[in-house]
């Protein structure tokens, strides 16, 4: 019997004390990791700011930005505290303490300064929200170049998107704020170089193929360096200004006359989002639209409100705010087409109050988008909703009464205004409603499963006050297990998104007479061999 | 003058005979039969055949059945008897489309031909949130009391003795909502979603 206690007891100590240890560790033992550093861009130039990661936080060593912000570190008067000055302005950290008084002001830092063996640690956004207070030139970081700009240089932001369809490839890139360029044409890349002092690029990861291998930063000059493959022939550029003084510059990039015509299979296995790209629309349909300039996306249910749950835990809720997400980014690069979601996080949101987003910020289409259940787990299949009529006739019929209203108005008369009733502003808009849920159902029954009855009317409450057309999808039965799994897989989503996405532009080509987009392209064909040469669009 | 009595007292009876039958005979012949059907389709006598609705075997469509239920005379007790039956738990292999639990709480029917039809939340909590599963519910409750009641034009659902804007979260609540087949199988009134008034093709 001894013999079996004594281990045990043993073991009870060393699990104590490991415990204690545990406990102790919060304070002295959270482990750091080196971090990609940030670069700063003043008129002196260029300079690397190391940081590190506690526990996946990025903070920064106090003393890398004493010399380029002129700081004076005083030593540690009382244990805990750190004064910092520049000139007579004053901040005083506190470790472990997320509030940093900066010249007599409270300033909140998302996390507290550390102190570890008598270092000062501080969040990046240290730099931005409290440097930037006693610094005489202004300081902006921007997280996701990893840039610290300091005083008054030009730092454009340029976004890079690169979508490949079949043969052709378009590169688009936002500048913020719009910047001039110039695209010279060298025999393996294109460089787009801006008038500025330094780039914020932020690219996206790319699989090569056989019209770009890579995007990169061109060094030190404030250009990015396309590097082109070997299928390439020619581009266009098209230059477009973009909401907030931005603007976008689109490259679409054609392959050679000898490649274009056969089928090039991809030159490196696809990225994880080739699903999403096998069958987009031809550029040629991707051109700005004359009458649909904004979507509402609603991603069904949320918050409080779960929706379907399928047998192996799936909630509508996560598959509709996964797919409005996806819905979203294509739309956005490649209609360049502006969104409206009705929830963005996991938040519960009344079903009048979607419509009312999608009508106060003027969408031109609605899209509720949901998972639909059914008892018996064979059910399957997409289905595609309009509202029906028949259940408002009664009040369609007196609806009259409520056009050609007179309003009164500031600074007195009054001006006579159609008042459309909230159950009524979806009335309107049906038919079109109709001939787009047609589209949409015909669309996604190229790439899914629908169900038996694809396309349905039914009295919605969310497509009720919608004052614009409006449908409702139900992608696919989650109580099916094959089709749970289906709903949660990139396949099915991309598949979903192509299908809608296609469907918006054929009904934009419908309203709007198929009428192409006016755009100021000019068509640069270049052979590999030319000498390099230079076009500024 | 014995004559004369006999006259007098003929009179008198005919006025009795005449007040009764005025006053009693008639109300009494003319009362109308205590509603045979209160709209019913069929009747046998203290039986009515009425029809309700459950889930196909796909889970795609809703189909009828034939029930007999005790004939009432008052349509609100007709109704009631119809959505209790409704409501419960059918024989297998049948499935309802009612979530498990659900009660009537009232039922009452207006002049109009409105009937507002009050469940026990256990409509909304016990629900697998489908939206065609909240069809299906909605259309068995509404084709249950439109179609077996022709008096009875639409039903509006309440909860709990409260209009509720849905069930859970898609078909609309907030008024009365007619007779509608398109979810019930081989029925003639299912028809395809009204044709649009577009001319031009589609373009692709």
């Amino acid at each position: 019997m001894s013999d079996t206690y004594i281990p045990i007891g043993t073991m009870t100590r060393r699990l104590a004390l490991a415990a204690c240890l545990l406990l102790v560790a919060p304070g002295s033992g959270r482990s750091q990791t080196p971090d990609a550093p940030l670069t700063l861009i003043s008129s002196a130039g260029r300079r690397l700011l190391p940081a590190v990661a506690f526990d996946g936080r990025r903070m920064i060593d106090l003393r890398e930005l004493a010399a380029p912000f002129g700081l004076t570190i005083a030593d540690a008067q009382q244990p805990g505290r750190l004064t910092v000055s520049r000139g007579e302005q004053v901040i005083v950290l506190t470790a472990d303490e997320g509030l940093v008084s900066v010249a007599g002001r409270l300033v909140s830092l998302p996390s507290p300064p550390l102190e570890r063996a008598g270092i000062w640690y501080v969040p990046l956004d240290f730099i931005g929200r409290a440097l930037a207070l006693v610094h005489d030139q202004s300081v902006e970081l921007r997280r996701r170049s990893g840039l610290v700009v300091v005083g008054d240089i030009r730092v454009p932001q340029v976004v890079a998107r690169y979508q490949r369809t079949g043969p052709q490839a378009r590169l688009r890139l936002m500048i913020t704020p719009a910047t001039e360029h110039v695209i010279e044409l060298e025999p393996d890349r294109l460089v787009i170089t801006f008038e500025s002092d330094a780039l914020d690029l932020v690219l996206p990861d790319i699989a090569p193929d056989d019209l770009v291998t890579g995007l990169r930063s061109a060094g030190t000059r404030p250009a990015l360096t396309v590097d082109l493959g070997a299928a390439f022939g020619a581009y266009t550029a098209t230059n477009e200004p973009a909401i907030g003084g931005g603007g976008e510059l689109v490259l679409d990039l054609r392959p050679t006359e000898a490649t274009s015509t056969r089928v090039v299979p991809p030159a490196a296995p696809p990225p994880p989002e080739a699903g999403a790209d096998a069958d987009l629309p031809a550029l040629s349909e991707l051109a700005p639209p004359r009458t649909i300039r904004a979507i509402a996306i609603d991603p069904g249910h949320g918050g409080d409100d779960t929706g379907t749950r399928g047998p192996n835990g799936t909630l509508e809720k996560e598959v509709t705010l996964d797919v409005a997400r996806r819905l979203r980014n294509a739309i956005e690069s490649q209609l360049g087409l502006r969104i409206v979601l009705t929830r963005t996080a996991d938040a519960t949101v009344a079903l009048d109050e979607r419509a009312a987003i999608a009508n106060n910020n003027r969408a031109d289409l609605f899209i509720s988008l949901h998972t639909n259940a059914s008892l018996r787990e064979s059910a399957t299949g997409a289905e595609v909703f309009y509202l029906s009529l028949d259940e408002y006739d009664e009040e369609a019929h007196t609806a009259s009464v409520f056009t050609g209203q007179p309003i009164p108005v500031v600074g007195g008369g009054s001006r006579v205004l159609d008042i459309v009733p909230w159950e009524l502003a979806q009335l309107r808009h049906v038919d079109q409603s109709a001939r787009w849920a047609e589209i949409v159902a015909d669309e996604l029954g190229l790439r899914l499963p629908m169900s038996p009855r694809g396309l349905q009317q039914a009295p919605f409450r969310v497509l009720v006050g919608a004052n614009m057309p409006a449908v409702l999808v139900e992608m696919g039965f989650i109580s099916n297990p094959d089709q749970e799994a289906q709903l949660t897989s990139t396949t099915f989503q991309a598949a979903i998104v192509n299908g809608l996405l296609r469907s918006i532009v054929r009904y934009r080509d419908d309203v709007a007479g198929g009428v192409p987009a006016p755009g100021q392209a000019a068509a640069v064909p270049a052979e590999r061999s030319d000498a390099p040469q230079g076009q500024r669009p | 003058m014995k004559r004369e009595y006999w006259i007098y007292g003929a009179l008198a009876a005919a006025a009795v005979l005449g007040a009764w039958v005025l006053l009693v005979g008639l109300p009494r012949w003319y009362v109308p039969e205590p509603a045979p059907s209160a709209g019913t389709a069929a009747t046998d006598g203290e039986f009515v055949e009425v029809t309700l609705f459950y889930i196909s075997d796909d889970g795609m469509q809703l189909v009828g059945f034939e029930r007999r239920l005790k004939r009432q005379a008052a349509p609100a007790e007709q109704a009631r008897i119809i959505l209790e039956a409704q409501l419960a738990e059918p024989p297998a292999p049948l499935l309802s489309p009612i979530p498990t639990g659900t009660q009537l709480r009232a039922v009452y029917l207006t002049e109009r031909g409105d009937a507002f039809v009050d469940l026990t939340e256990e409509v909304t909590l016990g629900h697998s949130g489908g939206s065609l599963e909240e069809l299906f519910t909605v259309y068995a409750i509404v084709n249950a009391v439109t179609t077996n009641l022709p008096a009875i034009q639409a039903v509006q659902i309440l909860v709990n003795g409260r209009e509720v804007d849905t069930l859970v979260g898609h078909v609309d609540l907030q008024r009365p909502l007619e007779r509608n087949m398109l979810w019930v199988a081989d029925h003639e009134d299912v028809a395809a979603p009204r044709p649009t008034s577009f001319g031009r093709e589609t373009s692709s």
